[in-house]
């Protein structure tokens, strides 16, 4: 219907995290207007965190997510750290860095196969999915169940972990508690390695855009619970400089800020990258699995993520059992941080890609200004360009089919509308122009 | 095992329904969960008799309890749903397609009226909240 105009309105997307709709009007091959529509009621995290001790940012922002509270609680503790000037090594460091490594388990896990497989394989859900697919989907129930043993042993409970601290952990695990996790990550590894070539092996709409990705990077590991903030453009700031190269804008249609780059525009944060910006420094196995089906960092197709993540997932398990063969529980398992009269920020990377944290803290060590900035918030821009040039030269496709590969297309993003502010309202409109 | 799962958000006004009966019953095992259904699958055994205390959106008048045998009914689309990807009805089903049900499954929904941030129950919701978790509590 290359003459006609229509409109196309998805009220709900399933498979994503939150409550949203996406808006596409359509003028013979143009799209006229495009809008990513998160209407998740604003939650005012920012603003009851103002009035509350320093300490209890970790499980207050924790709350944010049910699906990546590690990275919450994370990214709040280098920002407080970062106020009173310290940074956290050695084994307590390492513990976090496992804890986070649960978290990306559990979340990739739950969107690889979940979520975002049924897509490439014409399941409307994991269900159908699950009776044509028993084993598979058996695999990832027990990996997903794997992310959140760690989660629980590491961080006390599965959700909303309540053993994170500012300065470390209120309780180290011992080594044998880590130990009962071995046997686990070694199936596991073998079980994200096969799942890499499982993903690989579907098939990926021909699209490719140009991204400025940014992500964390440390010069020696993938970066995860700390870092540099790099880009594929240049840039390399410390996170404390994040307010003088990023701003976050209002659109009418979202209850989520967008993130811009100043003087540039939207960007791409996630595991794409990651990928792209630190794929060097993947785990030998992660490298090996990637190289197997032929990606390599850089790659820009975003239905591609699918296959990041799998490879993430043996990434996180082969480096989740180094840091428990090398483990010495910290004693104290914590150190102490007072910070006064003084700015904190901290990022980290969560499954969905930066997250951004900012607190200001007064004399008596309370908050007085907060600024969270999440992963999806980051996207927002990213989609909507995703989806405006996917829907060029594919305006021919019929409402239904338009339909699926926009959700796809979306869920590449694996967003956490929850994060950025719920479900996805996807109206497409064509009007015939002679009408 | 006899096991009582309540799951909602204790700060989400009706939404709490579930997770204020299985802070109210003590003669069973409890767990309660606000997010992470896909967990529930890992809560039971094949042999467990397990109850789900959730909120629902049906239509029905706020505060109307309704019983369902999941073993031998499915749960209606929609009514069990969840903010986040995977709700119960959703992990429910997926555990009867892949063989994982327990050996007894009742699900108990409770009407929810309004379930905005930050609002206490309402008392139509409350009241069934006491009802259900002092029958339970019998059983």
């Amino acid at each position: 219907m290359p003459n006609d105009r229509r409109e196309i309105a998805v009220d709900y997307l399933a498979r994503v995290e939150g409550e949203g709709a996406m808006y596409l009007k359509i003028d013979g091959d143009e799209v006229t207007d495009l809008q990513f529509n998160i209407f998740e009621p604003p939650r005012f995290y920012e603003a009851f965190l103002r009035g509350r001790y320093f300490g209890e940012a970790p499980d207050i922002t924790a709350r944010i997510c049910g699906i990546c509270p590690v990275a919450y609680q994370t990214s709040a503790v280098n920002a407080m750290e970062n106020a009173a000037g310290m940074f956290i090594g050695g084994q307590i460091r390492e513990l976090r860095r496992l804890l986070y490594f649960g978290e990306w388990i559990e979340s990739h896990t739950l969107h690889v196969y979940m979520l975002h497989a049924p897509d490439f394989l014409g399941y409307p859900s994991a269900i159908e999915m699950a009776a044509d697919l028993p084993d598979v989907v058996g695999n990832a129930l027990r990996l997903k169940k794997l992310g959140n043993t760690i989660m629980t042993v590491v961080g006390g409970r599965e959700i909303h972990p309540i053993n994170v601290r500012v300065g470390g952990f209120y309780r180290a695990p011992t080594k044998p508690e880590l130990q009962a996790l071995v046997e686990e990550l070694e199936w596991a590894v073998e079980t994200a390695v096969a799942t890499v070539s499982l993903v690989a092996g579907f098939d990926f709409p021909d699209f490719d855009r140009e991204y400025e990705f940014v992500a964390l990077h440390h010069p020696d590991e993938y970066a995860i619970t700390d870092g540099r903030i790099v880009s594929s453009s240049g840039l390399d700031i410390d996170p404390t400089e994040w307010p003088d190269h990023f701003e976050e804008t209002h659109v009418e249609w979202s209850n989520a800020l967008h993130a811009n780059i100043k003087g540039g525009g939207g960007y791409y944060v996630g595991p794409m990258a990651r990928f792209a910006l630190n794929g060097e420094q993947l785990s030998p196995l992660a490298l090996a699995a990637a190289s197997s089906v032929g990606l390599v960092p850089g790659v820009t197709n975003p239905f591609k993520s699918i296959i990041v993540r799998a490879v993430e997932i043996v990434h996180a398990c082969e480096t989740a059992l180094e840091i428990i063969a090398a483990y010495e529980p910290p004693d104290p398992p914590f150190l102490t941080v007072e910070p006064r009269s003084a700015t904190g920020h901290g990022a980290s990377e969560a499954p969905r890609g930066l997250l951004y944290h900012r607190y200001e803290i007064d004399e008596n060590e309370m908050i007085v200004d907060a600024q969270i900035v999440p992963p999806t918030s980051q996207n927002q821009r990213s989609i909507e360009e995703d989806l405006r040039q996917y829907v060029t030269g594919r305006t021919h496709l019929d409402d239904e089919t338009l339909q699926w590969q926009l959700e796809q297309a979306i869920r590449n993003y694996d967003p956490c509308i929850s994060c950025a502010t719920h479900f996805l309202d996807l109206t497409v409109d064509r009007t015939d122009p002679q009408g | 095992m006899r096991r009582l799962i309540g799951i909602g958000n204790p700060d989400r006004g009706d939404d709490a329904a579930g997770w204020e009966v299985a802070g109210r019953v003590t003669s069973w095992d409890v767990s309660r969960l606000t997010a992470g259904s896909l967990s529930l699958i890992d809560l039971w055994q094949d042999d467990d008799e397990v109850v789900i205390v959730d909120a629902m959106k049906s239509g029905a008048p706020v505060g109307t309890v309704v019983c369902i045998d999941a073993i031998c009914d499915r749960l209606p689309h929609g009514a069990f749903s969840s903010t986040h990807a995977f709700g119960p009805a959703a992990v429910v089903e997926l555990a009867r397609t892949m063989a994982r049900l327990p050996r007894s499954l009742i699900v108990y929904g409770i009407e929810a009226g309004q379930v905005e941030h930050g609002t206490p129950m309402t008392t139509a919701v409350a009241t069934a909240v006491d009802q259900l978790a002092l029958e339970l509590q019998d059983a």
